[in-house]
């Protein structure tokens, strides 16, 4: 073999090599091109709101990923926004962590919602160390369609947020993360970050920011006309 | 085959009394069931009270006779020891329980054991028979002992004397010769039959072993039946004599020690794997299974710490198992250096099919991964901070749900036969752990901001048959800020509180 035919053999190697190092990096999740855009559609888990649904990049809550819901106070139909696609995951034999609930998770309403409650798993660690613990545990296992964790205390620190972003990329769980609104303007490494409040009649859900796809987006759901219908005054 | 019959006629007074001093100026005692004497002690035994004696009788004869009502539980558990001393011997043994009064079954409890196997081990059989007395006598336990060919051999010949007179002085096991002599020797009353049977035998003047081999066996099978026969041949060696044979229970324990003790939790991790692997080890040859893993730091003068470990599922997998004792020893502080580290499971399950889930190749399933979460979690967290819930039937909303136990989880899959059905009215999906009283002021509510109600009201009127009425009227309110209340008016009190948020 001639030294040019050699030479040109290792060139067409290390194209090779580079090809596969440069699809290896493209294939990474947060990497965002307009040409893979219709590859990624549908990745997501139905939210159950059509309108919510169409306006996030993945048809859906993502998929192995943080979402941050940025909520100042419980009543605004936070978590009847997830109690569709939860109800979807019970019924595919996927577990449901909820730790560090505000208040008790009351089973009648989560079981009419039809979730099921065999796979509702409430987890209280005693601090806060045992509680982040706890959540990067669960979502590494993968066995959990999806964990809900609400901040108590003091905000956990970014390299905190980073690490749980990662556990729930590597057990494929949706990780839902509750924090008051006041950190919107704190940086997150939250693929996804809603802020929910109230119009008065409806829930507003305001896009923060979307990993690949716009934000800043309005979008107001109606709330169950079971709970907003308004009866005539008995006196 | 030499078996060996150890027969413990006091041993229900013994398992009573063992743990008294023994003196002869003790109190005259006695053993008591169904209102019958059944063994009492010698100071009692001297003044005419004995087995078969009614406790009327037996009072007037001992005034001051204490009774003891027997206990045939404990008397199992002794004899349940005592076979596991055995089994220290030889590795054949059989403990035959005693025969209850009512029945008019007076045999004593007794323990077979095969002793041609051991004997070369323990030096011949006079030493072996010494040691045996004399670890029964340590025990406080009294015995008597014979020696046969088969089980049923060995039983009757304890009972006659000029064995037992023989068999302290024995120096080698005796010929079949000796046993045909002593078994045709024996008188018939000592022949393990129903009193019936014996009565039968002397109304025809049988008074020996040896008259009765004497008559053709078709002869002895038409007057005292077969099952008779069956035992003639049993005792003469005719026939195979099984006895049921007993197995030491399964447990495992083992002990580490450290010459120079141990202050640092870190440095348990290798011997604790080296216990686990044991463990599986032993587990794995035997097919069992364990869920608890008991683990003991002795720190020697100063007291011991005890924690244990649980499975969710049946684990094999040291690693795991380590894994999961790791999470525990993290959480130790240590105030004083060990001495010794000790893993005890007291309860080994047997192995079934249906509970072992690892596949042929090992992968896990996602059934598994949650187990293996769920033990993670209890390991690290505690049992109390893991919880479930189920629904209730109850008219309060407060009870109409349970916490549950994790362990719910795992059945997920498999239905049980009532399924509870929620109610179908809007109800919140927080619940405040108990009911929050919110300000009412001329007719209007305040929580955080006046709220207005929606809907209602819905009246829940439970156990108004108790003094603890609870009447209210449950109403939809919406706050200031647009978030969704349940409130309820309480009937009596005329108060208003905050039960629920729909959030």
């Amino acid at each position: 073999m001639s030294n040019a035919e050699n030479l040109l053999q290792n060139k067409m190697l290390s194209e090779e090599s580079r090809q596969q190092r440069l699809g290896r990096l493209l294939a990474r999740p947060d990497i965002w091109q307009a040409a893979n855009e219709h590859k990624r559609r549908r990745s997501g888990v139905p939210t159950g709101h059509a309108a919510l649904d169409a306006l996030l990049t993945g048809r859906g809550w993502p998929r192995g990923a943080t979402t941050e819901l940025l909520v100042n106070q419980s009543g605004v139909g936070e978590l009847s926004l997830l109690l569709p696609a939860l109800a979807e995951m019970t019924r595919r034999e996927q577990m449901v962590v909820l730790v560090n609930p505000p208040f008790i998770p009351y089973a009648p309403a989560l079981a009419s919602a039809g979730v099921q409650l065999e796979k509702l798993l409430i987890l209280h660690p005693r601090g806060q160390k045992d509680a982040l613990w706890a959540v990067e545990q669960s979502l590494q296992s993968g066995c959990c369609g999806a964990l809900l964790s609400w901040q108590c205390g003091r905000p956990p620190a970014d390299k905190d947020l980073r690490r749980l972003q990662l556990a729930a990329r590597e057990g494929d769980c949706s990780h839902f993360h509750f924090r008051p609104t006041s950190v919107a303007d704190a940086p997150s490494p939250a693929s996804l970050r809603l802020s929910l409040g109230s119009d008065g009649e409806q829930l507003a859900v305001k896009l923060l920011k979307q990993l690949g796809g716009r934000s800043g987006q309005q979008l107001h759901l109606a709330r169950s006309p079971d709970l907003t219908r308004r009866d005539q005054p008995l006196h | 085959m030499l078996w060996l019959c150890i027969q413990f006629p006091k041993l229900p007074l013994e398992v009573l009394t063992r743990a008294q001093r023994d003196s002869t100026q003790q109190t005259a005692q006695a053993v008591v069931e169904e209102q019958l004497i059944v063994d009492a002690n010698r100071n009692a035994a001297g003044r005419g009270v004995e087995t078969g004696l009614t406790i009327a009788t037996a009072c007037a004869l001992c005034a001051d006779l204490q009774l003891l009502q027997r206990d045939t539980q404990r008397e199992a558990q002794q004899l349940q020891q005592l076979a596991q001393w055995g089994y220290s011997f030889t590795p054949v043994v059989s403990p035959q329980a005693a025969g209850s009064i009512d029945a008019g079954d007076s045999r004593f409890a007794c323990l077979y054991l095969e002793l041609s196997g051991c004997l070369k081990a323990s030096g011949g059989l006079q030493p072996l028979l010494q040691q045996l007395r004399r670890e029964l006598h340590q025990m406080r336990i009294s015995a008597f002992m014979g020696l046969g060919h088969s089980p049923s051999a060995a039983h009757m010949l304890s009972q006659l004397p000029e064995h037992r007179q023989w068999l302290r002085e024995a120096e080698t096991p005796p010929t079949t010769q000796q046993w045909r002599q002593w078994i045709s020797f024996s008188p018939s009353k000592l022949l393990d039959c129903d009193n019936k049977t014996i009565a039968k035998l002397y109304a025809c003047g049988i008074k020996r072993v040896s008259q009765l081999l004497a008559i053709p066996l078709s002869e002895v099978g038409s007057r005292f039946g077969r099952g008779f026969v069956d035992y003639l041949a049993r005792l003469n060696g005719g026939r195979h004599d099984p006895v049921p044979s007993y197995t030491p229970p399964p447990e495992f324990h083992s002990e580490l020690f450290f010459p120079s003790p141990l202050d640092n939790s870190e440095q348990l991790l290798f011997p604790a794997g080296r216990l686990v692997r044991e463990l599986c080890q032993q587990l794995q040859r035997r097919q069992f299974y364990c869920q608890q893993l008991r683990w003991k730091l002795d720190f020697g003068q100063r007291g011991c710490k005890v924690f244990s470990v649980e499975t969710a599922r049946p684990l094999l997998d040291p690693q795991r198992l380590i894994a999961l004792t790791r999470l525990q020893l993290e959480k130790l502080t240590l105030e004083q250096p060990i001495q010794a580290l000790t893993l005890t499971c007291d309860r080994l399950l047997p192995m079934d099919q249906g509970n072992l889930d690892d596949d042929l190749f090992g992968k896990d399933t996602q059934l598994q991964r949650s187990h293996q979460l769920l033990d993670k979690l209890k390991a690290r967290l505690g049992h109390e901070a893991l919880s479930g819930v189920t629904l209730k039937e109850s008219y309060l909303p407060e009870q109409a749900w349970a916490s549950a136990d994790t362990l719910v989880l795992q059945s997920g899959h498999q239905k049980r036969g009532h399924q509870l059905q929620p109610l179908n009215a809007p109800r919140p999906t927080w619940l405040l752990p108990r009911p929050d009283r919110i300000q009412s002021r001329d007719h209007r509510l305040f929580y955080r901001g006046e709220i207005q109600l929606l809907q209602g009201p819905e009246r829940i009127d439970g156990y108004w048959w108790q003094h603890g009425r609870h009447g209210r009227d449950y109403y939809i309110a919406r706050g200031e800020q647009g978030g969704l209340y349940w409130v309820f008016q309480d009937l009596t009190s005329e108060d208003w509180f905050l039960h629920g948020v729909y959030a």
